[in-house]
């Protein structure tokens, strides 16, 4: 058996690219489904009964439902029931953001929730108004206690910007595998791809906890 | 437009087909990863070096990259480095199963740290041997600790088994995706299943949350 790299360096610019649309696709994406996420778990916490109910529903059937499957009706199912087509970065944006914006709000809500009843009622004493309360007492202390869940999410959105393959989005995944296609030689070109991964995703998973370390005094109460 | 659902209940059989191998997928990956998860964290605790250090690549490496590669990866290499052919169904079960030990092992170790060791050494201090103090002492509180983790594990690897689909196992995600290009019925096809999936992982979520209430450790 013998290995040949060179279709990977001939082809870096290529598979640069995909990288570069990979790490866009997941910052876009975190970006997003961390505001959507954050909207999600107030109106779940402190929203109207008609309110809550439909966002309670729309948060467990997204974790029920594959991300493949919310990607492919996105970008194959929506044009046809709206007639606007999205092209594929932006379907696999809106697919994984309505998707991570739900294990976002999950979070969130179980950071705030973590928070003794008696900051809350302290608060009150005090005068605080209710948005005040969770924006002063609340949500400093959540969003320290959320860090470790937040960065396994940071990676588990990297992992899934590769399922966006499918629909043809020319990141890492796709790009390699169209070059593993045109040179024939599948195992160099997926072993790197997935060095590369994982050389992206080790250290980022490293970095939250690392900084969770020193920021982890801030959440305690 | 025009909609036309009977396509679904046409392909009733083949939907069902797909949704067996999808429960199946899920049921052996998990067979097979629990006692994998299990060999994988005795590796990494063990007081060899070189073995403690294969079993922490095995986990790291695995949890860290995407699982749709792994099944690219897996239909590519398997074949060349075994130089046996598999089934496709075959080469899906193996990547899952590498992904999901990975987790398993990191559950597993993380549920029996959690005990902590005034326990073994008071179980010592009692007169019992280290293998009693384990299987009377800590594994009867880090089973309480894990299982909830590894309901949400089944979860996520119930989802997750429709990646395969890549590789043309032909579980749910295949078989809809197959009979929608056939009969160009897109629309239905991917909201059936969207639907299908929903209506069987749906149910498996809210369990899940009710074990995490239930065995949940609250500090």
């Amino acid at each position: 058996m013998d290995f040949d790299f060179s279709p990977i360096a001939d082809n870096w610019r290529f598979l640069g690219y995909g990288l570069l649309v990979t790490v866009q696709l997941s910052l876009a994406t975190i970006a997003a489904a961390t505001v959507l996420g954050i909207g999600l778990a107030l109106g779940r916490l402190y929203g109207r009964s008609w309110l809550r109910i439909p966002l309670t529903f729309y948060v467990d059937s997204m974790r029920a439902i594959p991300v493949l499957v919310v990607l492919v009706w996105t970008f194959f199912a929506f044009p046809l029931l709206t007639g606007v087509s999205l092209p594929p970065f932006w379907a696999a944006l809106a697919a994984l953001t309505l998707h991570i914006a739900a294990y976002v709000s999950e979070i969130l809500r179980a950071g705030l929730s973590s928070i003794r009843p008696g900051q809350v009622r302290a608060a009150r004493a005090l005068g605080m108004s209710g948005p005040q309360i969770v924006r002063k007492i609340l949500f400093p202390q959540a969003v320290v206690r959320m860090l470790p869940a937040y960065g396994s999410l940071l990676s588990v959105t990297i992992k899934d910007t590769a399922i966006a393959s499918v629909i043809a989005v020319p990141e890492l995944m796709r790009q390699s595998d169209t070059i593993s296609a045109q040179s024939f030689r599948p195992i160099e070109v997926f072993t790197t791809a997935m060095l590369v991964y994982f050389l992206i995703l080790f250290p980022v998973t490293r970095l939250v906890d690392a900084f969770y370390r020193r920021v982890a005094h801030l959440g305690r109460s | 437009m025009t909609l036309d659902w009977s396509i679904i209940w046409q392909h009733r059989g083949d939907l069902a087909h797909g949704v067996l191998l999808t429960v199946a997928l899920s049921v052996l990956t998990m067979a097979i990863a629990v006692p994998g998860g299990v060999a994988v964290m005795l590796m990494r605790q063990s007081p060899l070096r070189p073995l403690s250090w294969v079993g922490t690549v095995f986990v790291e490496f695995f949890r860290n990259v995407p699982l749709i590669l792994l099944v690219y990866w897996a239909f590519y290499v398997l074949p060349i480095l075994a130089d046996v052919q598999f089934s496709a169904f075959a080469t899906g079960l193996m990547a899952l199963c590498l992904n999901v030990s990975a987790y398993n092992a990191e559950t597993f170790r993380a549920g029996v740290n959690s005990i902590r060791k005034g326990q073994m050494e008071a179980a010592m201090a009692m007169g019992m041997s280290r293998s009693q103090a384990m299987r009377k002492v800590i594994l009867p509180q880090a089973v309480r600790r894990i299982l909830p983790v590894v309901a949400s594990t089944w979860v996520s690897l119930f989802k997750d088994t429709s990646l395969v689909s890549v590789i043309a196992v032909g579980e749910l995600a295949h078989t809809a995706l197959q009979i929608r290009s056939q009969s160009f019925r897109v629309l239905e096809m991917l909201t059936a299943m969207a639907a299908i999936y929903w209506a069987l992982g749906y149910p498996q979520a809210k369990l899940v949350d009710w074990i995490h209430r239930k065995y949940g450790v609250t500090e």
